[in-house]
């Protein structure tokens, strides 16, 4: 019994510890600028910190950050590379390229760090370059060690569905998410599939198939996937405004629950969406405008008009500044109470972000 | 087949593959992400059939269909094919005159 009080009290300090290093770390955001440039930038000071420019040519994609916050993996190379970079020292610290003699491997969107950050996983479409033919190759997860160097090769290869884009893990990191048409739960292990969740495969009566649309991985704050959805009605006059409807789908990486539900006769155009890390029944979606959406009565609170499309979106953990990303030079900073435009981030040099990731480090 | 004579010699041996099921199956690319696998409206006219659910503005949108090689047809696929299209043009609102259209050699 004192064995485990004992244990329990170490258990209790250093959950306070933690909790205080995590209270004490600041956050900042991450995103990239063409070309082959991460930009680190001050979401309290309004400004960019500091920018990197990395291997390879064009415009980066995924970005994932180390769990202490010290490293950004990014996509590179025209999505044929994966680099680490220090974001202390500048430096090149991680390098992978996907792709060998005959067989050209792209990264397409997928991208996902371990929990404790010693495995990195990358979801891969290989094509092998015939004489006369591309013979497409199944999609694979390729995982790598992130202390595997500058040369790094993957360390074991993972089966995935074709049409996966996100890749989630669970936050106790023992189940990988595939979203694709469904989302495949992947032992990240061994590959084993562990359960498939319905998306497109939902069985709804008067309903045709959702449309599930997402490439941008930005759920680190409130631990919840969450994606616009369309989905046309079959059982009414395709000309009545009800006969399209826009829903969010959101999976919680704690517990797995997955919830779909229609918000609205389809209006605007929505790409990517965010809960609230602490109302967490606050979703925050964007395009050409920010929309405020409630869970509980799965309803729009608000909507405003964005100044121009931002294709990504974050929140700030303590809930009350949400951030619009990519396309342009501009990070846009607006309040989650009124949506109004609280504050912006010019991106110097004035490069497109195009599809960059945005993602929110503590550090 | 009925309908169709080969008469170059790699149709007559696709024709004599399939007959002797030596052809491999079609298999399609693994997202729904460009490369003329995307057949949703998006240059000329939005999901409503007009254009205020475009980009705005669409330079906005330019390289985010050039990098992932969504609409391949209406803007170069710099994965792939063209990867040096948009190189020395980072903001497509400024340095759009630098810009031009593409012609496979």
């Amino acid at each position: 019994m004192m064995t485990r009080l004992a244990l329990l009290g170490v258990m209790a300090v250093a959950a306070l510890l933690g909790a205080a290093g995590a209270a004490d770390a600041k956050e900042y955001l991450l995103t990239s600028v063409k070309p082959n440039t991460l930009v680190l930038a001050d979401p309290a000071a309004r400004k960019v910190v500091r920018t990197y420019k990395i291997a390879g040519d064009g415009a980066p994609l995924g970005i994932v950050p180390s769990p202490d916050g010290k490293i950004a993996y990014v996509v590179t190379n025209h999505w044929g590379s994966l680099v680490g970079i220090d974001l202390d020292s500048g430096k090149e610290v991680f390098h992978a390229d996907f792709s060998e003699d005959g067989l050209r491997v792209k990264n397409t969107f997928g991208l996902e760090i371990s929990k404790d950050g010693s495995e990195i996983f990358v979801l891969e479409s290989p094509v092998k370059l015939l004489p006369n033919e591309y013979e497409v190759q199944d999609a694979r997860i390729a995982v790598y060690r992130t202390d595997a160097g500058l040369k790094a090769k993957p360390v074991r290869f993972l089966p995935v569905p074709r049409r996966t884009t996100y890749l989630l893990l669970s936050t106790d990191g023992g189940k990988l998410y595939a979203i694709n048409w469904d989302i495949t739960v992947i032992d990240p292990k061994d590959g084993k599939v562990l359960e498939t969740k319905t998306l497109i495969h939902w069985d709804r009566k008067g309903y045709a198939e959702p449309d599930v649309f997402g490439v941008w991985s930005q759920f680190e704050q409130a631990q919840v996937y969450v994606s616009p959805y369309f989905v046309s009605r079959t059982d009414i006059d395709p000309k009545d405004p009800a006969a399209n409807k826009t829903g969010l789908v959101t999976l919680d990486l704690a517990t797995g629950a997955l919830r779909l539900a229609d918000f609205e006769n389809t209006s605007v155009v929505i790409f990517t969406s965010v809960v609230n890390p602490v109302r967490r029944d606050e979703v925050y979606s964007v395009y050409s405008t920010l929309t405020k959406t409630d869970l509980k009565t799965d309803s729009i609170v608000k909507r405003v008009d964005l100044p121009h499309t931002y294709y990504a979106v974050n929140v700030s953990g303590d809930g009350k500044e949400v951030y619009t990303g990519g396309t342009m030079d501009d990070i846009g900073i607006y309040s989650t109470e009124t949506l109004e435009r609280i504050g912006e981030i010019k991106i110097p040099g004035g490069a497109d972000q195009a599809i960059s990731w945005l993602r929110v480090i503590h550090r | 087949m009925k309908h169709v004579k080969p008469i170059t010699r790699k149709a007559k041996l696709v024709e004599k593959a399939a007959e002797e099921g030596k052809l491999d199956e079609a298999v399609p690319m693994q997202t729904l992400t460009g490369c003329a696998t995307t057949f949703d409206p998006g240059w000329e006219t939005d999901p409503f059939g007009g254009v205020a659910n475009l980009c705005q503005p669409m330079e906005a949108d330019l390289y985010g269909c050039s990098d992932p090689c969504w609409w391949p047809a209406q803007v170069p696929d710099t994965i792939n094919t063209y990867p040096d299209w948009n190189a020395g043009a980072p903001s497509a609102g400024r340095d759009w005159r630098k810009l031009h259209a593409v012609d496979k050699k």
